[in-house]
């Protein structure tokens, strides 16, 4: 994307995102429940190198600009608040850099660390900038206005960055990702999400305890949440977060769902539905990380294996480690073309045994008899039986000791000699 | 000498964004088996992806019908056979020109797009098709597994991948995967009119397309022309994956080759009168007198096989690439040359050929008498086996097998490395840079110039010529390394470009 559509995309989604905000204000407080607009700046700057931030700064700023005087403020407020927009998304986006830097990929904890510490520090800036302008302009409810600046930013920041940042990085591919079947089973997984907690927030405060499913599907949604951010990953958990948290914190400011009428935990009910939103937000990105990071290490892990069954192949060589405590071997090689079997044939030293000729089988099962000992390392010569007949092979073997000098393990190597 | 009848081919087409890569060792199988093959780059291919956003199904079409075309008429028989999307070509090829001069091949055919590892969105791509200027411009990438199931093999198509090296695109335009869908639905209209006998063979594990495009075509082929094998170990790119030996089989059986090899050679029917046989077994025998081993692979195939009994320096079964070795240690150990043969005895292909094998030395002279066996096919030797009376005699003679010797291995490996690099170059060398490669490559491969100076008329091979007879005199090992420092120039050159 050029510079230009990338201010007039993001100037664009700001207005969006921030008509969609309007809609969630609290219809008889006239605050702002959720503040999205920001998150879809902060999310671009999560996935761009610093040197290409500026278009996306430009748009905030356009965005910001533009979107003032249509709720309301006057021009100088307007170009203040547009400011302040460039000021906290640089902030939060560089505090994300600085702790996981760009692109960031969702493979690690680390990088959900960034995402959060992002989102916080773009709130808590816009928080403290908006609070001391009240507070110094005289205005009566400048803590308020911090305390709400800084949890609708920064549950907006959740739902929206993370969101924005996982499906910027979305490559369409011919084959691999997510399959059909994963697809799916996420779909079902996200509908029961959304339809559990549609009819959680849709209980009236009267009849919650008596007619209402409500109550009983409290904990429910998270578990089907969970299967969603299993199943669909990064993406898919941002994106039934986002709309899993838009449902919960419209019918909370219509009046309805378990936050209404009670104190709460945080004493206010709009502040309990905000606070549910970013548990789910958290509670998906998580997941949903931690499974990427799993693959990835499996995948690395897999690597590693390649790599080494490879570098043994080319060398036509046969390890082993065995555990005489419990008698386990464990084989890797190409056990084919030495015995005709394949390694997880090989899994007793009494099947290593049955392979070696007749003429060594004592001599052989002596030598390990005495490597169980403890002895030291020992290379011997014996002949296996294959394919095609009996080939000589040097097994050179060392062992492997605890802490305390106990023999742990022996490993060898083993490969064909000549006759 | 009479000649000999024009040999069958085959016409191979690659898969989309690949190269002749996607069809693995085929060329090669096939040349072994005697068919000359031909092959094409598809329009956008060869070049960069974003060349691909051009083109419309129409040019590929237009290309395989025209080469086809071409070569029809130089051969009594021509098979088509294709990769992925080559295959989908080379049945709407056979349905277009009615073909009926050999058979059909169709390997991993996309006829439906719904593989077990295609993406959730697969079907939504027609939506995507109508936004202007969007097919153009975006990208479907090629990611794991990649179409391979064996990890090692996948792991070094993942390290091509990220060298940036220039066998598969990494990622094709929108655009071409519309153009591919038009030509599934050609396919899907054609399919019943297809009537020369088809194979298809088809991996049951394919991530890009099920078995369900494999049943779509021999149902619509109808089970008297189409038959088809399915693979049980192998992802899509079948003829690199773990059943390549399969496919290749199955495919040298389908076409009626033969396969390299005296027993094959008895069990086929040599494509060669008797008058032939004998012309091709007396230029062979009259290399080997001279004890020019070497020069028996101008009448062989590429894998000619050489088989040498007992427990000395020249034991061993010396196939291909390693047969240039052998026969640059045999003409140095003692002269070795065979000689005093004696009357031939054919069976079809096969010819016995009693003779002796002579050498000497300062101190010693060896005469080892025995027979020698050939089996040819279409006029090319396929493999030779020496039998010693007394093998001991030679084994005291040539002495030991030489330890294996890590640096000659290393460099070897080298040299075959650097010859698969070579292949990849992105940017081609100047003409100077590619007659040295082309120069170190045979000095390497084949020892020193041989055969005629091409006539003026001739430029390239004439230039090819005079560069390699400037090697003339250089040893193996050097040609090796000259060449593999050349090659890792150039590579080097690219990556610092």
């Amino acid at each position: 994307m050029g510079k230009v559509q990338t201010i007039v995309v993001v100037a664009l989604a700001y207005l969006a995102l921030g008509a969609l905000s309007a809609y969630f204000a609290y219809s008889n407080e006239g605050a702002w429940g959720v503040w999205l607009a920001s998150g879809f700046g902060l999310g671009l700057l999560f996935v761009r190198e610093r040197s290409d931030w500026m278009p996306v700064l430009a748009g905030a700023f356009l965005g910001a600009i533009i979107f003032e005087p249509l709720v309301g403020s006057s021009a100088f407020d307007s170009l203040v608040y547009a400011v302040i927009e460039v000021a906290v998304t640089f902030a939060g986006g560089a505090i994300a850099a600085q702790l996981s830097p760009p692109p960031i990929r969702f493979m690690s904890p680390k990088d959900v660390g960034a995402i959060v510490a992002g989102a916080f520090v773009l709130a808590l800036t816009g928080a403290v900038i908006v609070g001391l302008w009240d507070d110094l302009s005289g205005k009566p409810e400048a803590w308020r206005t911090f305390r709400v600046w800084l949890v609708g930013n920064f549950v907006g920041m959740l739902l929206v960055a993370p969101f924005v940042a996982s499906w910027a990085q979305l490559r369409l591919k011919r084959s691999g990702g997510l399959t059909m079947s994963s697809f799916a089973g996420g779909a079902v997984a996200c509908a029961l999400f959304l339809i559990c907690l549609y009819e959680l927030f849709s209980a009236s405060p009267a009849g919650r305890f008596l007619h209402s499913l409500g109550v009983g599907l409290t904990y429910l949604p998270f578990v089907f949440f969970v299967l969603v951010a299993l199943l669909w990953g990064t993406r898919g958990a941002t994106l039934a977060a986002l709309i899993g948290a838009l449902i919960a914190i419209s019918q909370t400011v219509r009046g309805l769902g378990p936050f209404v009428g009670g104190d709460g935990i945080f004493g206010d009910t709009a502040l309990n539905a905000q606070g549910y939103a970013a548990a789910l937000a958290m509670t998906g990105l998580l997941v949903a990380t931690l499974v990427e990071a799993q693959r990835v290490a499996a995948a690395r892990a897999r690597e590693w294996k390649t790599r080494f069954e490879a570098a043994i192949g080319a060398h036509g060589l046969i390890a082993y480690e065995w555990a005489p405590d419990s008698g386990n071997l464990v084989v890797t090689g190409d056990t084919m073309h030495l015995v005709g079997l394949p390694a997880q044939k090989l899994s007793t030293l009494a099947d290593w045994l049955a392979c070696v000729a007749p003429q060594d089988r004592d001599s052989v099962a002596a030598r390990f008899g005495q490597r169980s000992a403890g002895g030291a390392a020992d290379t011997v010569r014996y002949a296996m039986l294959g394919p095609s007949g009996a080939r000589p092979v040097v097994d050179e073997a060392r062992a492997i000791h605890d802490h305390d000098g106990e023999l742990h393990r022996i490993v060898g190597i083993v490969r064909t000699a000549a006759a | 000498m009479s000649a000999i009848a024009a040999p069958d081919a085959a016409f191979l087409i690659h898969g989309l964004g690949g190269t002749q890569y996607d069809l693995g060792s085929m060329h090669k199988r096939l040349k072994n088996a005697g068919l000359v093959t031909y092959s094409l780059t598809l329009p956008g291919h060869g070049t960069k992806p974003e060349d691909l956003a051009t083109v419309a199904m129409e040019d590929w079409v237009d290309a395989v019908v025209s080469k086809y075309r071409e070569i029809r008429d130089q051969h009594p028989v021509l098979h088509l056979m294709g990769m992925c999307m080559g295959s989908l070509l080379a049945a709407v090829l056979a349905e277009r020109e009615h073909h009926a001069k050999g058979n059909l091949i169709m390997l991993a055919a996309p006829v439906y797009i719904d593989g077990w590892a295609t993406p959730w969105y697969r079907s939504l791509r027609p939506l995507l098709y109508v936004m202007p200027g969007l097919p153009q411009r975006m990208k479907i990438e090629e990611e794991d597994p990649f179409g391979i199931k064996n990890e090692q093999l996948r792991a070094i198509v993942k390290a091509k991948f990220e060298r940036g090296e220039n066998f598969h695109y990494r990622w094709v335009p929108l655009e071409c995967l519309r153009q591919v869908d038009r030509l599934r639905a050609m396919v899907m209209k054609a399919a019943s009119k297809i009537r020369c006998p088809t194979l298809i063979v088809h991996a049951r594990e394919d991530e890009l397309t099920s078995l369900r495009s494999a049943h779509f075509m021999v149902e619509s082929i109808g089970g008297a022309r189409a038959r088809m094998v399915i693979l049980e170990d192998s992802y899509h790119m079948i003829c690199v994956d773990n059943d390549r030996e399969i496919v290749a089989k199955n495919v040298l059986e389908f076409v009626g080759a033969a396969l390299p090899g005296a027993g094959s050679a008895l069990a086929n029917e040599p494509r060669m009168s008797a008058q032939e046989l004998t012309a091709a077994l007396n230029a062979v025998l009259a290399k080997l007198d001279t004890g020019d081993l070497g020069g028996l692979r101008e009448l062989a195939i590429p894998d000619l096989s050489w088989v040498q009994p007992g427990v000395n320096a020249l034991s061993g079964v010396h196939v291909g690439k390693s047969f240039a070795g052998f026969a640059s240690r045999f003409s140095a150990l003692g002269n070795a040359r065979f000689t005093a043969f004696g009357t031939p005895v054919f069976n079809r292909g096969v010819v016995l050929v009693p003779t002796q094998l002579v050498a000497s030395n300062d101190s010693a002279r060896l005469e080892s008498p025995g027979a020698l066996l050939f089996a040819f096919y279409a006029g090319k030797l396929l493999e030779a086996r020496w039998f010693a009376d007394q093998v001991e005699l030679e084994d005291a003679f040539f002495g030991k097998p030489p330890a294996p010797d890590s640096t000659a291995v290393a460099l070897d490996a080298a040299f075959v490395a650097a010859a698969v690099e070579a292949k990849t170059l992105t940017r081609a060398p100047d003409n100077a840079t590619l007659l040295e490669l082309y120069a170190l490559y045979k000095q390497a491969d084949a020892g020193d110039v041989r055969g005629d100076r091409p006539s003026v008329l001739d430029v390239v091979g004439r230039a090819k010529y005079d560069a390699w007879a400037q090697r003339k005199g250089v040893s193996r090992d050097e040609a090796m390394r000259s060449y593999v420092a050349l090659v890792e120039k150039l590579k080097a050159q690219e990556v610092t470009a």
